[in-house]
């Protein structure tokens, strides 16, 4: 749906107003911006503590023991590789597709990817005993075990995510090196001036652009549904009630695009209000990213119908203890809240269009995403609880898991980084892709390249 | 020396006397046994407990149970008697510290069969399972190799202290394995105190297939076990080195090759591409300085 090519005259009045709009993360730096970082900090720091108290007196501060060994680590890290999906539907799928609507989304995604992916990284060397000895997951690692494979996959996922955050950011980067105003720090410009790699805007460049992006948009499909796949395989390798199933592999991708898709609903309401980009992040965007929500919404609904049905038809005898556990048991609020607040209720709501603008998707967007969370946690924790043998001649507190204080802040820190990473990108580049925008909205490219006067 | 002595049994009933009273619910010690105090009962309950108990409590009016801390007491001893039949069901049951919990793993009529049994010992009833007092016995073993039999003949000493051939008893035939003699099979000694018990097929031995076995006359009387070192008579023992073998999950060294490849391929077309696309930044940025 491009638009015809406007007149120069009219074409510089535009692109002034967006780089003015889309700088304004840039350059907006008052009491609020100083009191979120302080916010962010502080808590990253306690949860820093935290992890120091665990490296010192080791993983015994936490509520894992022999039965559950994977706690609330272990369900963040899901979390987080879940969320980070969302870059491979957004600013891939859609974009192959040639969605435009989606086109504006792509950058919040590619971010949200970013920050979730190197949280998950980060998350899974806070869950080891001993940090230290991390290189040896490298250098001694079989490569028959599907955790090398996720190592792996995380890796290259981060770094595919990276690059598809760079490039299409470096014509941006020189048009804000270029037409910068004075009220960005110098330190930023000087920055700009680095990464754009001297970008002169020729059509060579922009065909390299475009190049290189279509091909980290393939290359991105098979990684980014490896990377969901492979984490799913953790459990589904394994023999224990609850894991051991053939459809955790697109079970988990499905619930990964729910959890990605509230996110990304999330961060553009957060941007919409703080950045006033009331004209970009349109009704028409929210409009459409809840009904993408609601399709992946139905899609992961119908997994969980299998994934609960099924074994419940049948009720074998330790997946039997497992389920009734989860339907009725000490883990059934948590787990039908999680279905009920964070699956069907939503699904409900959103097939009305009031529930489809920008506040309340978002108010159900925070709903759907919290209800991830537990689902993880509901995922990992509850199945280890239940080993085939029985439990004997073990003190009470190996039986049942719960966090400790250590776990809960060093999650606290987990989610305060990965907002950190998120604000720090949005307060060095623009949110979403100018000159991409422009493009979409007649600017020639010509315009694009002069520099101010 | 003496006070060496001394002071270890000092601190040895120091920690007895530490052992705490084990309580039981007020409401749990008088329920009734719901199993009857029969023979056939206390003849289960003995089985069960020669499986499940004998191990650390020894047998039966030896005080020969393992030296644990608190010990656990003969069955015939007073602490174990002074229990109600509810509170023997209760610390079967539940367990405490070194006694295991068997909630789980007896059933709750064979845990009132134990009781039935332990009763069988208290003072307060008459004792349905009365053991003679074991005799002397001798026993002679010899396997035969080629034919895979183990002969044996077995005596005993009669009241007149004279040894006559031991006639129609079970005689126990067993294999010496790493954790125990494991029990391949019984037979019965003739009017001449004989018995040939043809070795299975199915036996298995040592990666030689060479078996100890051992013989033995069972309670009631009183002898040493015959034990047979390695005879020729098992299958050897099949070593496979799970790790070893090329199984999906294996070691590296025995990594499947379709696997290690398709890791491989999967990695450098990956990395191979990532580097593909790095090259195209660098050539962004020469296209930036041509003009
Ligand atoms: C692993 C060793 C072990 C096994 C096997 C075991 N016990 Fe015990 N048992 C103990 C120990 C040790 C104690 C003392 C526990 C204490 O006082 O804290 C004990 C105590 C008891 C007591 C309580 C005695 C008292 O002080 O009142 C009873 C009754 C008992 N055992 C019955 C059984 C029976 C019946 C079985 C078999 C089903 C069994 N035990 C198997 C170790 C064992």
């Amino acid at each position: 749906m491009m638009e015809k090519t406007k007149s120069p005259e009219e074409s510089r009045k535009l692109l002034d107003k967006i780089t003015f709009d889309l700088t304004r993360s840039i350059v907006k730096r008052d009491e609020l911006t100083h009191f979120w970082y302080f916010i962010l900090v502080m808590f990253a720091a306690v949860g820093l503590w935290g992890w120091g108290i665990q490296i010192r007196d080791g993983l015994g501060v936490t509520g894992m023991r022999d039965y559950v060994s994977w706690g609330m680590y272990i369900a963040n890290f899901v979390f987080f590789v879940a969320v980070s999906l969302i870059g491979f539907l957004i600013s891939s799928s859609l974009q192959l597709l040639k969605i435009s609507w989606s086109k504006p989304i792509s950058r919040v995604a590619e971010q949200i990817a970013i920050a979730a992916v190197a949280l998950a990284g980060i998350i899974i060397v806070m869950d080891m005993g001993r940090p230290d000895r991390f290189l040896n997951v490298f250098l001694h690692g079989r490569f028959a075990s599907p955790i090398i494979w996720d190592v792996t996959v995380v890796t290259t996922y981060l770094t595919i995510s990276v690059l598809l955050y760079y490039i299409p950011l470096i014509p941006d980067l020189a048009l804000l090196r270029d037409r910068g105003g004075d009220d960005i720090p110098k330190w930023k410009m000087q920055v700009y001036k680095i990464l754009s790699l001297g970008w002169k805007g020729n059509d060579k460049q922009y065909k390299l652009v475009a190049h290189s992006m279509r091909v980290l948009m393939i290359l991105i499909l098979p990684v980014g549904l490896s990377i969901h796949t492979v984490t799913s395989w953790l459990f589904a390798a394994t023999l224990r009630s609850g894991w051991d199933t053939t459809i955790f592999g697109p079970y988990f991708v499905a619930g990964a695009f729910v959890a990605g898709a509230a996110a990304v609903v999330i961060l553009m309401y957060a941007y919409r209000v703080r950045y006033r980009l009331g004209d970009y992040f349109e009704e028409l965007h929210f409009d459409y990213m809840g009904k993408l929500l609601v399709f992946v919404c139905l899609v992961y609904l119908y997994f969980n119908i299998n994934e609960f049905w099924v074994p419940a038809y049948k009720m074998k005898t330790a997946e039997g203890i497992h389920l009734r556990t989860l339907f009725t048991g000490s883990y059934a609020p948590m787990f039908w809240s999680a279905q009920m607040l964070g699956l069907i209720l939503p699904i409900l709501l959103m097939l009305f269009p009031f529930f489809r603008k920008p506040l309340p998707l978002t108010i159900i967007s925070v709903f759907v995403l919290i209800a991830s969370w537990l689902k993880r946690y509901i995922i990992v924790v509850p199945t280890l609880e239940h080993p085939f043998l029985p439990v004997q001649n073990v003190p009470d507190y190996f039986k049942h898991y719960s966090p400790t204080s250590i776990e809960i802040m060093i999650t606290i820190f987990s989610f305060m980084a990965a907002l950190l990473i998120i604000t720090v990108l949005a307060k060095m580049f623009p949110v979403i892709t100018i000159w991409e925008y422009a493009e979409e909205k007649g600017i020639d490219k010509e315009i694009l390249a002069e520099p101010k006067k | 020396m003496k006070i060496k002595l001394l002071v270890v049994a000092i601190l040895f009933l120091a920690q007895q006397g530490m052992a705490q009273e084990w309580l039981v619910p007020e409401d749990q010690k008088n329920i009734e046994n719901p199993s009857e105090y029969n023979l056939a009962n206390v003849k289960k309950g003995k089985d069960l407990y020669l499986l499940n108990c004998k191990s650390c409590h020894g047998d039966a009016g030896k005080n020969n149970g393992l030296p644990l801390v608190p010990p656990p007491p003969d069955v015939t001893s007073d602490q174990m008697q002074a229990n109600t039949e509810g509170e023997l069901f209760y610390k079967i049951t539940h367990g405490r510290g070194g006694m295991p919990q068997f909630e789980t793993t007896l059933s709750e009529d064979d845990r009132w069969r134990l009781v039935n049994y332990i009763r069988n010992y208290s003072p307060d009833t008459e004792a349905l399972l009365v053991e003679e007092p074991p005799k002397k016995a001798k026993v002679l073993a010899s396997v035969n190799e080629a034919e895979r039999v183990v002969e044996v003949f077995a005596e005993y000493q009669n009241k007149d202290s004279v040894y006559v051939a031991l006639a129609e008893t079970p005689i126990t035939i067993g294999a010496q394995k790493a954790f125990g003699i494991l029990p391949i099979g019984e037979v019965l000694t003739n009017n001449e105190g004989r018995a040939e018990y043809a070795i299975p097929e199915t036996l298995i031995g040592d990666e030689q297939g060479m078996v100890t076995l051992v013989i033995d006359l069972g309670e009631g009387f009183i002898t040493e076990d015959v034990v047979l070192d390695a005879s020729k008579v098992g299958q050897p023992k099949p070593t496979p080195v799970l790790i070893k073998e090329e199984v999906l999950w294996s070691t590296n060294d025995n990594i499947q090759t379709w696997l290690l490849l398709s890791y491989l391929a999967a990695v450098l077309g990956a990395w191979g591409t990532i580097g593909y696309v790095v090259f195209q930044i660098f050539k962004i940025s020469r296209a930036g300085k041509e003009e």
